[in-house]
């Protein structure tokens, strides 16, 4: 690409961008607004309150329908910049719900949040490598599967494949399976939290175990209560989500290893080079956050500052949510098949029905906050 | 056309990526409290919750401190207790945040008020602190 220099790269990222809040605008002001007041089936706001269909999962569809329908396929050159701010959107969004914990909350709920992540995340890894070795998969392919099942989908799945030598294909494949499995979970979670009568709490907890992308997470979560404070499945399923994040360095090292060991030509991997080069500094934003909340520099609970702060994370995570579901590929999910399939498949379904059993079995209904 | 073969972010690397969300909510965070504390001309106080007003404590022109009483709400608060969500009707009293004038209230005892939408109190808060 030309070097456009710092001015020509902002106005490059405008027009996407506008795309990005300008839906949003319409969505927030107008479309969800007009689905609250709408009777359907006899009942106010049904599309709201029983479809979960909020301003958080229309951002998601709208975005999936300018890619997949309305672009043909692929984000066009002139929006292309503009939406590959997404993530810094979605991480932003991250390191301000910060600010919905203080020190003293985390550490309530911290200990089951890191016993349930280290156990599922590192269990999938195990289940995954296993599962490949018996499917007579690829050391590749099943370690770029391992990583995208076993921690935050994506991101673990592209900062594995180079370290274990997976193709382009392989890596693709990995992402495809998990993002749609993801989707899926994503629209069907609330429902099952809705007629399971989860609580805050145990949703947070179920959704932030059992699915696998950051920014899925986050939508599921606000899909079942739209609403950014403590104590809702939000301020929860973030707490797993960061537990989650941090472990990325870490399975990253675990499936590196397992994939040179098997290897003729071993090649040294150590955990401190990948914790250096690996670890998602973003998470040190949201300590930060967390940090400026305990001192109680952001407001006290219940202020109109907090009450803004609030809003304009709503509308930063609402960006990148428009931003996520551009990013989602009907043609590319569908081309996912084969063995990677069936590994994903297996081992996310069988990741989120044991996580709903396990926080149904263990996690009770009243919130740590 | 194709997004495919291009990074997932318009910064050099992901870590570049990473510091520029810090910089960004960083640089929220100051422009919310920035705009709240010295340049927001008045507060509306809305009710953070659905509920029945009961009692407004304070009258246009008074001026308040840290902690004072502004406004009662009959709210109904759901909790889960043992594994049973509990619904109870209490009233609940609000507080000023920070210390001010009263501009203007709004409400009378009965009113039915929305979350977020319903201003009950106006009010002129000191300047540098947060409302």
């Amino acid at each position: 690409m030309e070097d456009k220099g710092l001015f020509g790269k902002i106005l490059a990222i405008l027009p996407g961008l506008a795309v990005m809040i300008g839906t949003l605008y319409v969505l927030r002001m107008y479309v969800e607004p007009w689905m609250k007041d709408a009777v359907v089936f006899g009942r106010k706001g049904w599309l709201v309150q029983v479809m979960s269909l909020n301003y958080i999962l229309l951002s998601i569809i709208t975005g999936m329908v300018y890619r997949n329908i309305l672009f043909g396929g692929a984000i066009p050159g002139w929006a292309e910049e503009g939406f590959r701010t997404t993530r810094l959107f979605i991480k932003t969004g991250v390191i301000m719900l910060g600010s919905l914990y203080t020190f003293d909350k985390l550490l309530k709920v911290g200990g089951v949040a890191i016993t349930l992540i280290v156990a599922f995340v590192f269990g999938s890894v195990i289940f995954v490598l296993w599962l490949g070795k018996r499917m007579g998969a690829d050391r590749s392919v099943t370690a770029a599967m391992a990583a995208a099942c076993g921690v935050c989908g994506v991101s673990a799945a592209v900062a594995t494949a180079p370290g274990v030598r997976a193709k382009p294909v392989d890596l693709a494949m990995a992402i495809a399976t998990i993002l749609g499995f993801g989707i899926m979970t994503m629209f069907i979670s609330p429902f099952i939290g809705k007629a399971l009568s989860l609580s805050d709490y145990q949703f947070g907890a179920w959704v932030g175990t059992g699915i696998l992308n950051s920014g899925q997470v986050l939508a599921t979560c606000l899909a079942f209560n739209p609403v950014f404070a403590p104590g809702t499945a939000v301020a929860y399923g973030e707490i797993w989500n960061v537990v989650r994040v941090i472990c990325i360095p870490f399975v990253v090292f675990f499936i590196t290893a397992w994939y040179w060991k098997g290897e003729a030509e071993a090649e040294h991997v150590s955990l401190s080079s990948v914790l250096a080069s690996k670890f998602p500094i973003f998470v040190i934003g949201f300590v930060g956050m967390t940090a400026l909340s305990s001192l109680h520099v952001l407001g006290a609970e219940g202020s109109e500052t907090l009450q803004l702060m609030r809003e304009v994370m709503a509308w930063i995570f609402g960006i990148g949510l428009v931003g996520l579901g551009a990013y989602i590929d009907v043609r590319e999910i569908k081309a996912a098949g084969g063995i990677p399939l069936r590994i994903g498949l297996i081992a996310g379904a069988t990741k989120y029905v044991l996580a709903l059993i396990i926080i149904l079995a263990f996690i009770p209904k009243e919130g740590a906050f | 056309m194709s997004d495919k073969n291009k990074s997932l972010t318009v910064f050099k690397t992901d870590r570049h990526e990473d510091i520029a969300a810090i910089v960004f909510s960083g640089l929220i965070v100051v422009v919310v409290l920035t705009y709240m504390a010295f340049i927001v001309p008045t507060v509306n106080i809305k009710v953070p919750l659905d509920g029945k007003l009961v009692e407004i404590f304070v009258t246009e022109g008074s001026d308040v401190a840290k902690g004072d009483k502004l406004y009662a709400l009959e709210i109904v608060k759901k909790k889960w207790v043992n594994n049973e969500m509990q619904e109870k009707v209490v009233v609940e009293e609000f507080t000023a945040k920070t210390s001010g004038k009263i501009l203007k209230v709004s409400g009378n005892s009965g009113d039915d008020l929305k979350k977020g939408k319903h201003t009950v109190v106006v009010m002129d808060h000191q300047k540098g602190t947060l409302p």
